[in-house]
């Protein structure tokens, strides 16, 4: 009785539909997703100034004024200089004076901000080079194999010193930094 | 010379059918793939972003933590103003720390902590409308930004 049944042969399962199913998810993650990949300059502000705040005092000499003008010409203290230069600068300036020096932003309001992510960029450039070379010079390895502790401790060595202040008061001196 | 009809008919011959029976393994893999690489949209998009060229690069971490701000010229409609869009709508920079406190509200503690805004701006925006946004953020603490780019090979 049981023998027969067992003999019985089971259909085979129709599959031919499986590979539409999962063509139609394919297509539709393809459509919803996106692959842009979020790289970026990743930048710290300070907090907003407050009344009670006294604007701090900094030796003039300590600071590089850097302006970007509104055809995109980039200026560090007063002479014209290409992107390249000015990282060279901010390297020079970071390693002189690395806890006391001041890299002052001045923008216009009609540069692009093209310019202004080349600027920012050459400038992160200039401290990243600086801490991967400090890096390798305590720990021996890259900066980007360090851990936390050793980052915030080539972190603190070469800090970032980079005030933003806004280019429409002029009048108002109020630090606006940027730091990681 | 045969009529056209038998002519077909004296070549049919019996062709085996292919198996596909891994075909479905083959597109869930590709499937896979794609789930894993990219990510879901979160909101549509409504201006025009070509965001600039870096080396300097730094990948965006803590998804949950992220607001996105679009400034670019609007896909559609007459008019070439730059906008601000916020996640999924387009604001002005003056709503932005309300909409920043709204957002801040609405995450968990240690999400909030970590907030950090996606700067995705047209390469071409003038300066005078990032400042804006960059007084807003900071008025609302939002002060972490990333400024979205695109890796650059040449050079």
């Amino acid at each position: 009785m049981f023998r027969k049944r067992y003999r019985q042969q089971i259909p085979e399962l129709n599959t031919t539909s499986t590979a539409d199913i999962s063509f139609m998810l394919l297509i539709f993650f393809l459509v919803t997703s996106s692959m842009d990949t979020d790289k970026g300059l990743l930048r710290q502000m300070p907090p907003p100034p407050l009344d009670h705040e006294q604007p701090v005092d900094i030796n003039k000499d300590l600071v590089m004024r850097v302006a970007l003008d509104a055809d995109g010409q980039l200026t560090c203290d007063g002479k014209t200089v290409s992107v390249r230069q000015l990282r060279d600068e901010v390297r020079t300036l970071a390693q002189v004076n690395r806890t006391g020096h001041v890299v002052s932003l001045q923008v216009d309001r009609q540069a692009t901000y093209e310019a202004y992510f080349e600027m920012q960029n050459a400038i992160v450039g200039a401290y990243h080079a600086l801490r991967e070379q400090y890096a390798r010079e305590r720990y021996g390895r890259s900066y980007g194999l360090c851990t936390a502790d050793e980052k915030a401790a080539v972190n603190a060595y070469y800090p970032q010193r980079i005030s933003e202040a806004p280019t429409t008061d002029a009048s108002s001196d109020g630090q606006k930094g940027g730091r990681v | 010379m045969r009529p056209i009809q038998s002519m077909f008919r004296t070549k049919h011959h019996h062709v085996p059918s292919l198996n596909v029976a891994s075909m479905p393994d083959l597109i869930f893999t590709v499937l896979f793939f794609f789930m894993i690489v990219t990510h879901m949209r979160s909101d549509e998009v409504k201006v025009k972003v070509e965001v600039p060229q870096g080396k300097e690069m730094q990948k965006l971490a803590h998804k949950a933590s992220v607001v996105n701000v679009y400034i670019g010229r609007p896909f559609q409609g007459p008019d070439a103003e730059y906008r601000i869009q916020l996640n999924g709508d387009i604001v002005t920079a003056e709503e932005i720390p309300a909409r920043i406190e709204a957002i801040r509200a609405s995450m968990s503690p240690e999400n909030a902590d970590k907030l950090t805004v996606s700067l995705r701006a047209d390469r071409h925006t003038p300066m005078g409308l990032i400042q804006d946004v960059k007084q807003a953020l900071q008025q609302s603490y939002a002060l972490k930004i990333h400024y979205s780019a695109t890796d650059k090979t040449n050079n």
